[in-house]
């Protein structure tokens, strides 16, 4: 068994239920790093990009890295890949808590589903036997019901990754959700997953993951635990107040995107916020697989008011997308609304910016009142209930409102004749940074490989969260390109080694990360060779993208960002200067004007 | 004598610290192979680790038939590995059931608290293990208690 990977590889053909232990391909793994980086290798090479995403021929592919499963800091996280359904782009959704180590565990580092099964199946793997089993009992069901019936049936120590009704229904806002609440969210690769009629993936694992210097890897792991413990942003704010400690910060500075972005700052953000959060809903910190931070939020909404339930988050991103971007500045309706898209099985930011978008279109008169009456209730920012009800709606379609609802944002306003108000890259909806406020955001946002993402290449660090020594001019537009691309590349590689993006704000940058890696696996990467491993899986991303017909015309804001300046807090008369990073970004990529990575560029990463 | 005292309500369930047990042990990542365990009760948000308490009247050390289990000098239950024939009665007598058992080797394992620096102890960025003495332990535990209804 090579160290760090298992070395194993499980194909389920689920159109003809049957299972295949394959080696993995050890060159490509070294190529490719893990996670992210394979996932994207393999998919690239056994699929059409030009396939339709709910169709047959697209895969998913769950891949863990090197490090998932070991006591690497955060080392607990698995990628779920496809062609994404909401996108029509590559699609890599990250998460965390149990199910990666487990699938370690269990002897695989990738599990690729294939084909269509005939009728509802989820997949039982337990240690060496693997099964394709009859999922009529658990279909339908949410996401902690469905869990629990499928541990009954299983193991009561296996670990599930899901889908909820959302994603049976094919919306193309669902996620894919393991350990009842964390969520491998964007991109909608729940839908793939239930366009393969194939409702879980249950595992058991009670095998090890090898470590090539064990001495070493102890040693830089108690090194970088260290780290995450002195740094106040993963000790203090992370582990305080979780995400959600970021929403005083960005409303404060006026980029908290309110009201489908038509503000960026939002009168009730206090009642919202992290602060808040552990003042009054907050039960406990929990964390996921090896992780020495715990910024997951369980929490309960306390009796006597209209909404009641328990759960886990908010997350920063839900405080915006159910919350201020909605308008919707009750802390319970949050929760709630929450733990609904949990259940559901739908990705709270997309979720969150279809009905913002929805909630601008209905205020703007664009919604015919036939439309509307499907929602039973004033389609306006502000209005919870207009969320619970659309969130409802968009995970169980009927009618014609829910079913456009269920398609996700960006097909919503172009069917209503405004896809300009449909706050997003490449159809995903913006995460909870106003890029008028942040350019490298902005440009993250628009060049985004899975559509516009916050965590590719995450500005914000650098354009207002670090300490005045080291930030740089959010409002410039300047460098931002080259920014922008070592922070792409820097991610891509964290997740594909399998560890948090977030430990790095602690301690694993890529000084600390490549080393931790070698000494995991045996292999002898440079801290170059090692972003250039993340350049490679940026540029596989990106020709992904281009077979499947995008171009630079998909890297792209909406009008909004680039023509509507921003007027908030301390973000004044701003907008988005996408066209004159673009060139920058493109030139520092080593691509055409066209978006195109250049031969060269590709022939001196090793792309074929 | 010291012992490795668990603090549930600051437990996060990371599980790092069965990751450090077993690579410590086994010189792998192997959860199963863990002397401690964090048993997860998800719905509950109860995250409790366990690891073996080194009973001052220990069933295990009483009940072993081959006496493979006896106590050191330092207070702490250990298991001989000659002399384990792998009968497991020690963890049907274990009250806490953390007596582990690896089939690779056919015998018994328990807590050895890695010879005074217990790996877990140290991963736990959360304080919720800690390696003290028996007496101020005594007073730890009484502040739990006694912190628990101040929670609420």
């Amino acid at each position: 068994m090579p160290y760090g990977w298992t070395g194993q590889l499980l194909r389920i053909n689920l159109t003809e239920g049957s299972v295949t232990k394959e080696p993995l391909k050890m060159d490509w793994a070294r190529q490719y790093i893990g996670g992210r980086g394979l996932g994207t290798k393999y998919l690239y090479e056994e699929i059409d990009p030009r396939c339709d995403s709910l169709g047959p021929e697209n895969e998913v592919i769950f891949a863990t890295g090197p490090l998932t499963g070991t006591y690497a800091p955060t080392g607990g996280r698995y990628m779920v890949l496809c062609k994404g359904p909401l996108t029509d782009a590559i699609a890599c959704s990250n998460s965390g808590g149990y199910w990666g180590p487990e699938l370690k565990f269990a002897g695989y580092d990738i599990v690729i589903l294939e084909g269509k099964a005939p009728k509802p199946v989820y997949v039982w793997i337990n240690d060496d036997q693997v099964e394709v089993r009859d999922a009529a009992h658990v279909w339908g069901k949410q996401i902690e019901e469905s869990e629990d019936l499928i541990r009954a049936g299983t193991d009561p120590q296996a670990r599930i990754s899901g889908i909820g009704p959302a994603g049976e229904s094919l919306n193309r806002t669902a996620c894919v959700i393991n350990d009842k609440s964390r969520a491998a969210g964007r991109s909608g690769v729940g839908a793939a997953m239930g366009a393969k009629n194939c409702k879980a993936i249950a595992v058991r694992g009670t095998g090890a993951v090898q470590c090539a210097d064990p001495l070493k890897f102890g040693e830089l792991v108690f090194e970088a635990m260290k780290a995450i413990n002195a740094s106040p942003t993963t000790s203090m704010a992370l582990r305080g107040m979780g995400t959600a400690s970021t929403v005083g910060f960005t409303n404060t500075v006026g980029i908290l995107p309110t009201n489908n972005f038509q503000q960026g700052q939002f009168e009730h953000a206090h009642a919202i916020s992290g602060q808040t959060i552990a003042k009054t809903v907050l039960r406990r910190n929990k964390g996921c697989y090896s992780c020495p931070i715990g910024c997951a939020r369980v929490t309960e909404i306390k009796p006597g008011g209209k909404y009641s339930g328990r759960g886990e988050g908010p997350e920063y991103e839900t405080i915006f997308g159910l919350g201020s971007d909605c308008g919707v500045g009750d802390l319970d309706a949050v929760l709630y609304t929450n733990y609904l898209c949990n259940q559901y099985g739908v990705d709270t930011i997309s979720a969150g910016g279809t009905v913002a978008v929805a909630m601008e279109l209905a205020e703007r008169g664009y919604i015919p009142e036939d439309d509307l009456s499907e929602v039973g209730t004033e389609l306006k920012f502000g209005n919870a209930d207009a969320v619970v009800r659309c969130l409802e709606m968009m995970s169980y379609p009927s009618g014609k409102f829910s079913r456009l609802l269920a398609e996700g944002g960006y097909r919503l306003a172009e069917h209503y004749g405004h896809p300009e108000l449909f706050m997003g890259s490449k159809k995903q909806d913006f995460a909870a940074y106003d890029g008028r406020g942040a350019q490298g955001m902005g440009l993250g946002y628009a060049t985004s490989n899975r559509g516009a993402c916050h965590l590719r290449g995450y500005s914000m660090t650098l354009e207002w969260f670090a300490p005045q020594d080291q930030k740089i001019d959010p409002f410039t537009p300047e460098g931002k390109g080259a920014v922008q691309k070592n922070l792409q590349d820097k991610a891509a590689a964290e997740d594909a080694v399998g560890v948090c993006t977030f430990a790095s704000f602690g301690a694993t940058q890529p000084e600390q990360l490549a080393p931790m890696y070698n000494a995991c696996t045996g292999e002898t990467l440079s801290v170059e060779e090692w972003m250039t491993a993340g350049d490679r899986i940026w540029n596989l991303e990106r020709i992904f993208n281009n077979r499947a017909g995008l171009s630079r015309k998909d890297d792209s804001l909406p009008p909004r960002m680039t023509r509507e300046p921003l007027n908030n807090g301390a973000v004044q008369n701003q907008v988005v200067h996408l066209e004159q990073m673009l060139k920058e970004y493109y030139e520092v990529r080593g691509w055409d004007a066209d978006g195109n990575p250049k031969a060269e560029t590709l022939a001196k990463l090793g792309i074929e | 004598m010291k012992m490795i005292l668990a603090h549930p309500q600051k437990c996060v369930a990371c599980h790092l610290c069965e990751g450090a047990c077993s690579f410590f042990h086994e010189g792998a990542f192997q959860p199963t192979k863990s002397r401690i365990f964090v048993h997860d009760f998800v719905d509950e948000a109860v995250y409790l680790p366990v690891t073996c308490f080194h009973c001052e009247d220990a069933p295990c050390l009483s009940n072993c038939p081959t006496y493979a289990i006896t106590r050191e000098a330092d207070g702490r239950v250990s298991i001989n590995d000659d002399k384990c024939i792998g009968c497991k009665m020690c963890l049907v007598a274990c009250p806490f059931s953390v007596m582990g058992f690896a089939e690779d080797k056919h015998i018994s394992h328990n807590c050895d608290l890695c010879g005074g620096d217990p790996q877990c102890v140290k991963i736990c960025t959360y304080d919720a293990l800690e390696y003290a003495d028996i007496k101020p332990i005594e007073w730890m535990v009484r502040m739990d208690v006694a912190e628990k209804p101040a929670e609420g």
